[in-house]
């Protein structure tokens, strides 16, 4: 019983770690957003958002065009349409214990416009604005728990 | 003392008195030293002269840990290392699996950048980035007639 109790406990450990770094999973919460001057309508969900850019940019409406949870695991890449012709494609790197390493692509019919790559931390949002959207701009905002 | 040698002792003492007055005075100091060592004897507490004997049997009969940590297993030789080499095995493998984790150094995002790296091909790129209002900004700059505004 001592014997079996012995290597049970240890294999146990062995589980839990692997399993913890097989299973790394990732909630990031992805916003498409069309900023412009036109009216001043700013959706309730971008509160967050519209506070912090609110000092960098001088939009007067945001207008929340999808919002999306989704779930990354490594190296596994997720492609959600933004735009017309144009698609968000994110990728987990690696996970660590306060940060999760994110390759973000933008792409406009296949081709990338923009490869970087993030590092999100809870409670921190990463902005991707720019390209033109309507009478607006278009804005990508990520933000990851875990 | 043989009998006949007591006789002939007991047959001077009744004929000697000064044998006879010696005798009762070595009597006495027997007497005199005898009773205080059987009261001394009477009041020994044995029970703490057990608990010291136990004491040191005890101390005897400890092994040491490795000793103990190897009657733990109490098993055959043949047996001992069909448990031993896989305990073994998973131990180093729990402890190279664990090693990089607690000795890797944490990130902790005031001393890091969010933003590794960027490419564009198409576009001019710039990076905005503060730490007090959690925000990091990367903006793609369209061409010179669409470019925005900051403030």
């Amino acid at each position: 019983m001592r014997r079996a109790v012995f290597l049970i406990i240890p294999v146990f450990i062995l589980f839990i770690l692997s399993a913890s770094i097989v299973f790394a999973q990732v909630q990031t919460r992805i916003r498409v957003v069309e900023a412009s001057n036109v009216g001043s309508n700013i959706d309730s969900s971008l509160r967050d958002v519209t506070g912090q850019l609110g000092s960098l940019f001088s939009f007067s409406s945001y207008r929340l065009l999808r919002d999306e949870t989704v779930t990354l695991s490594p190296n596994r890449p997720l492609s959600i349409p933004v735009h017309p012709g144009r698609s968000l494609e994110l990728t987990l790197i690696r996970q660590r214990r306060h940060t999760a390493e994110v390759r973000v692509q933008i792409k406009r019919e296949g081709t990338d416009i923009l490869d970087t790559q993030v590092r999100l931390f809870p409670g921190r949002t990463v902005s991707i604005g720019g390209p033109k959207h309507g009478q607006g701009t278009l804005l990508i905002a990520l933000s990851a728990s875990f | 003392m043989t009998d006949p040698e007591r006789v002939l002792v007991e047959g001077h003492l009744l004929e000697c008195p000064t044998c006879r007055d010696a005798l009762r005075s070595m009597e006495s100091l027997r007497n005199l030293i005898k009773s205080p060592v059987e009261a001394a004897v009477e009041k020994e507490e044995l029970p703490w002269v057990w608990q010291k004997i136990e004491r040191e049997i005890r101390s005897e009969e400890k092994l040491s840990w490795w000793k103990g940590i190897w009657d733990w297993f109490d098993v055959t030789p043949l047996l001992r290392k069909r448990v031993l080499i896989p305990a073994v095995a998973v131990t180093v493998l729990l402890i190279l699996l664990t090693a990089p984790l607690l000795f890797k150094k944490t990130s902790s995002y005031p001393g890091q950048s969010v933003v590794e790296y960027v490419e564009s091909q198409t576009y001019n790129v710039m990076i905005y980035e503060t730490e007090n209002a959690k925000m990091t900004v990367i903006w793609l700059f369209e061409g010179p007639d669409q470019e925005r505004s900051t403030s």
